[in-house]
């Protein structure tokens, strides 16, 4: 759906999926009502980011568009580890404790 | 006729997505939390029809075929995919080999045409696999993979299109029932929501929910974890399974890019899912990246659990209850709900309306076994 919506210059509100405010904007008028529904339908807050920078602007959006309050959008929860982990650091600590040498 | 169902789980879409397509017009879908919030949307998304009993392998096989007609239909045109990848049980020991050799006779003997393959060959589906520390592989070239939020979006449009209610955020916290018959659903802000015929496809709330009818459904519900890295282009269709290791660890990246990788730790049932378990990732890690070395400079973006509801012969429970007359279920499925989601849509939209599953296998899987014995043999468990 991302790629579907384009203006000449389009307002991003996700950079890792690369998500216009139009895209959020339509998804909440075909019925998603949370946060969690626009995850699922345009993977925002799902890339490296982890959603750290869209979904305080998903909130707003989704505050104006339902007429609620920002603090009434519900946030999902936030998952370990937080910032993208490289994998060969995540190792290194199971290498120390089996005697490893990476 | 209204149909309630409670979960908008893949299990309750489909069935709601199956009875709408048979011409029931009023069907309510009733999700204590968002869609696919539950073991659907915290799954890894394979799909395999190589299990040891006769039920599952029957059940699987045809819900391989409706993964495939639904990505080529309605479903397909909202986004749902199935990518035939396969899944690639790898051997580190020679021993293995033979236990696979014996798990193929099965398989082969249910009509599933798995075999054995040499190191080379296992290199060739999976290029990235190190070969000089595995000693062969299984194959089963009719398994596959399909992207649960394409699915659940692509559910969504067509429950809604032909009229059903999905109601999200609404919990049901107890049924009401008068005289062996289920009157009401009630939520937890004391709506009634009435209805004469219910289907309960609440996953790991099932339990619970059933005992305010006086059932006692045998599931426990068992943490199992899981962590997904950032997108890549395609590098391997099969999901590898790692099966010398203990807990089994696999990999497979999704359609979206994503390798998802996950190992089974020892776990108490009941663990919360919102439980943090970090040393996890390494030892998930681990073992996948022995075989697959270009994983060490991957990143990972998040790791999370979700249950396995889990029966005590691993098979769901299906159908009927003798004591109500107008209840179906559809939970259970001890790790393969997701899988199993087009073929469950089926068979209880054709209990519900017809009296009887459209496969005489589901009719084996009904809660009354549990009272009987007559649980299910699965000859192998594999993964």
């Amino acid at each position: 759906m991302g790629k579907e919506v384009r203006k000449e210059h389009p307002a991003i509100v996700c950079r890792c999926n690369d998500v216009t405010v139009e895209d959020v904007e339509r998804a909440i008028e075909e019925g998603c009502r949370d946060i969690e529904c626009l995850r699922k339908v345009l993977r925002v807050g799902m890339g490296p980011c982890q959603g750290r920078t869209c979904i305080p602007i998903l909130a707003r959006i989704l505050a104006r568009k339902l007429g609620k309050k920002v603090s009434e959008i519900e946030i999902p929860v936030v998952r370990a580890p937080i910032i993208p982990l490289p994998a060969h650091l995540a190792l290194k600590s199971i290498d120390a404790d089996e005697g490893g040498n990476d | 006729m209204r149909v309630v169902i409670v979960g908008a789980g893949v299990s309750g879409l489909f069935i709601a997505y199956e009875l709408a397509r048979e011409g029931i017009d009023r069907i309510v879908v009733l999700e204590r939390s968002y869609v696919g919030a539950g073991s659907t949307g915290r799954c890894a998304t394979g799909i395999r029809a190589s299990f040891t009993s006769e039920e599952h392998v029957v059940l699987m096989r045809e819900s391989i075929r409706l993964w495939e007609e639904h990505s080529r239909g309605e479903l397909g045109d909202y986004g749902l995919t199935f990518v035939r990848g396969g899944y690639l049980w790898v051997a580190r020991r020679e021993e293995t080999l033979d236990y696979f050799r014996k798990l193929v006779s099965l398989h082969n003997r249910l009509g599933v045409p798995t075999r054995v393959i040499g190191a080379d060959e296992a290199k060739e589906l999976v290029p990235q696999l190190r070969t000089d520390i595995i000693a062969g592989a299984m194959h089963d070239p009719t398994a596959g993979k399909s992207y649960v939020f394409t699915t659940l979006r692509a559910l969504m449009k067509a429950c809604s299109e032909r009229g059903v209610e999905i109601r999200t955020r609404s919990a049901v916290t107890k049924l009401a029932a008068e005289g062996g018959v289920v009157k009401a659903a009630v939520l937890e802000s004391g709506e009634r929501i009435k209805g004469d015929v219910f289907v309960i496809a609440a996953g790991s709330g099932s339990r619970e929910l059933l005992k305010t009818l006086g059932i006692e459904l045998p599931t426990k519900n068992m943490p199992r974890h899981i962590m997904v890295t950032e997108a890549f282009a395609r590098a391997f269709d099969p999901l590898v399974v790692d099966w010398d290791t203990p807990g089994a660890p696999y990999t497979v990246q999704s359609t979206e890019g994503n390798f998802f990788i996950a190992r089974e730790l020892e776990e108490e049932p009941e663990l919360s899912i919102y439980s943090q378990r970090i040393d996890f990732i390494p030892k998930a890690l681990k073992p996948i990246a022995e075989l697959l070395p270009f994983l060490r400079a991957v990143r990972v973006l998040r790791y999370w659990i979700g249950y396995y509801v889990t029966t005590p012969d691993n098979h769901p429970v299906y159908g009927p209850v003798k004591s109500y007359s107008n209840l179906f279920l559809a939970t259970g499925f001890s790790g393969h709900g997701y899988m199993m989601g087009p073929v469950t849509g089926k068979v209880i939209a054709s209990w519900v309306l017809r009296g009887k599953p459209c496969i005489e296998h589901a009719a084996r899987l009904t809660l009354e076994r549990f009272e009987k014995g007559a649980l299910i043999k699965e000859l192998a468990v594999v993964g």
